[in-house]
């Protein structure tokens, strides 16, 4: 696996506050990066740093195998895609993709041809001559996508691409990026607050929290074994139980059984304190007190149509021991 | 025009009003075929319109007002804008003092600016009179400069200046070929009110002007403290008429909504 870029001890201070906290972190080139978080993690700050429009406080950012710690953005040859699109709204959206072309004195009839080529890429040659605010918010974004690709980047870097677009145009822009990240080889950085986005998209992802990192790996790496209850929450556990030892664990709901007790593993007395029905399945909220003496909340995903359960019956929940994921606290 | 709120519609029906009818009163009089400055007018001719198209010092003082109220517009707009760009863009200490430091012309009696030039830079440099008029008129603008195109830059999004840097531009290209025509609509219409609020400028000019240059205001406001003739009725109708020519230009090419929005979208 080689590097596109490295952020190696990076730290970022603004004032009294600490946005990135000595972080070492290393892209792969040619795979799908996510920098994923809740807002004030410190994500977009580390893209923003490797972009070049913010200077760590200390640290090194390195790209391409050099140092680029302080490059100003336009030397770094990167392409980014912001939240906002950022598009010129004075030029049409050939000009828009052109741009970066005509700054490095691309030949006229070259750069007509790689301006059409990056619109192609995005499906929206036929726009070329547009003005952006005459575009959707879909096919701006496009456009954004393709000025950053016509430059034929290092790395590509995407700030919350597609927060601003309607659901279910995310959901297709995700399966867009990816295939235009497959089709151009691009090395891609990614930041989002979403983890379905995460997770579906990256071929790596980074979970951040306040300015650190929390854990990083392959998707399915990462989801099925997360570090701690903080990654675990993040990535939409909800049942955490408490051993008699102060260890912590944590099942999925789908995991969970009502009824059966496992022979080993977890088995734990409660009450049903709500059923949500939602069609393929149903949650059942069980009020129970696990080892450490602690009340807590179990959901159990049920299929099973047989199953009954009503709020103030009494049940045993149960899941095998392969399905608990002993946390880091 | 339909409205919900009267009371703000009368208001401003009887603003426009009270903006307009006495204007139509000098257009009216400047018609006249009489020797005075009285309404109704007594008959229709042009013969004022010719008489203040033949008075030199009208002339002369016309072209110095036209000069003097151009060269400092942009005087005004090369030192504003960067500074307004510094103020919102850049990472200046004490921006809000700069900013006041800048917007300060707008609340200093005029007549205060202008005895300060002449005593310290007329009477104490000994420069002409000119290059003082001109420092302060540009003085008296900057508010505008830094004012309206502040305003538009603030609603512009950082974003597409970045962009602009991530693609390759240097900061210089990026103000030139990104920033610069994202604000033309502000600039236009700072320049638009620099160049009125020199052109009409009394206070100032009065005190620094000198035989050989005076601007039109000062001129006319000479001429009828001696006589009360309707020639003055004339020069105003086609400052009027040069107005309204400038104004639906500006509405044509650019609009006002853009103009006074700030901002390119």
């Amino acid at each position: 696996m080689t590097t596109a870029a490295e952020f190696v001890g990076v730290t970022q201070r603004f004032g009294d506050f600490t946005a990135v906290d000595d972080i070492d972190l290393a892209i792969p080139t040619g795979k799908l990066t996510t920098l994923l978080g809740p807002s004030g993690c410190g994500k977009t700050t580390s893209l923003r740093m490797l972009a070049g429009y913010t200077q760590p406080t200390s640290g090194r950012i390195m790209i391409a195998g050099t140092d680029a710690t302080r490059l100003p953005p336009e030397k770094r040859g990167l392409g980014m895609v912001f939240q906002s699109y950022a598009l010129f709204p004075h030029m049409s959206v050939a000009e828009n993709v052109g741009y970066g072309l005509k700054l490095r004195k691309v030949a006229p009839t070259e750069r007509k041809r790689r301006v059409a080529e990056a619109l192609d890429l995005v499906g929206l040659g036929h726009l070329a001559a547009s003005r952006p605010k005459k575009l959707s918010g879909g096919q701006q974004q496009r456009v954004a996508l393709a000025r950053a690709i016509a430059i034929r980047p290092t790395l590509l870097l995407l700030d919350e691409p597609l927060s601003n677009l309607d659901a279910r145009l995310r959901v297709q822009m995700r399966a867009e990026i990816r295939r235009i990240q497959a089709e151009t080889g691009l090395t891609v950085v990614l930041v989002t607050h979403d983890q379905d986005e995460a997770l579906e998209m990256s071929d790596r992802m980074v979970l951040m929290r306040a300015g650190r990192i929390m854990q990083e790996g392959a998707p399915s790496e990462v989801f099925g074994a997360p570090a701690n209850r903080f990654v675990a929450e993040f990535l939409g556990y909800e049942n955490f139980v408490t051993d008699a030892d102060g260890s912590l664990t944590t099942v999925r709901p789908e995991h969970l059984t009502l009824g059966a007790s496992a022979a080993s593993g977890l088995s734990i007395d409660g009450v049903v304190t709500d059923v949500a029905y939602r069609g393929v399945d149903r949650l059942v909220t069980v009020e129970t007190v696990d080892r450490a003496g602690e009340t807590v909340r179990l959901v159990a995903d049920v299929r099973d149509e047989d199953v009954t359960a009503r709020p103030g019956q009494s049940v045993t929940v149960s899941a095998p021991a392969a399905r608990l994921i002993r946390l880091a606290a | 025009m339909k409205t919900s709120r009267p009371v703000a519609a009368s208001l401003a029906v009887a603003g426009y009003i009270v903006m307009i009818v006495p204007i139509l009163f000098v257009v009216a009089t400047a018609f006249t075929a009489g020797r005075s400055l009285k309404f109704p007018p007594e008959g229709f001719s042009l013969r004022w319109f010719e008489a203040a198209f033949s008075y030199d010092p009208f002339l002369s003082a016309l072209v110095s007002s036209l000069e003097l109220a151009l060269l400092a517009t942009l005087l005004a707009l090369v030192i504003g804008v960067p500074v307004t760009l510094a103020i919102h863009r850049g990472r200046l200490p004490g921006k809000g003092i700069v900013e006041g430091l800048f917007l300060s012309p707008l609340i200093v009696p005029e007549l205060v600016v202008g005895l300060a030039l002449y005593q310290q830079l007329i009477i104490g440099l000994r420069l002409d009179n000119f290059p003082v008029l001109l420092i302060g008129h540009t003085v008296l603008m900057l508010p505008y400069a830094v004012r309206v195109t502040g305003a538009s830059l603030a609603l512009a999004d950082p974003g597409v200046e970045e962009a602009a840097r991530g693609l390759g531009a240097s900061p210089v290209r990026t103000f030139f070929t990104v920033t610069l025509p994202l604000l033309r609509p502000g600039i236009f219409s700072a320049g638009l009110l620099s160049f009125v609020t020199s052109f009409n400028n009394v206070p100032l000019s009065l005190l620094l002007q000198s035989r050989d240059f005076r601007t039109l205001p000062v001129t006319m406001l000479d001429y009828v403290q001696q006589s009360y003739d309707p020639m003055v009725a004339a020069t105003s109708t086609i400052i009027l008429a040069g107005t309204v020519v400038v104004a639906v230009i500006a509405e044509r090419t650019v609009g006002f909504a853009r103009i006074f929005g700030g901002i390119n979208r």
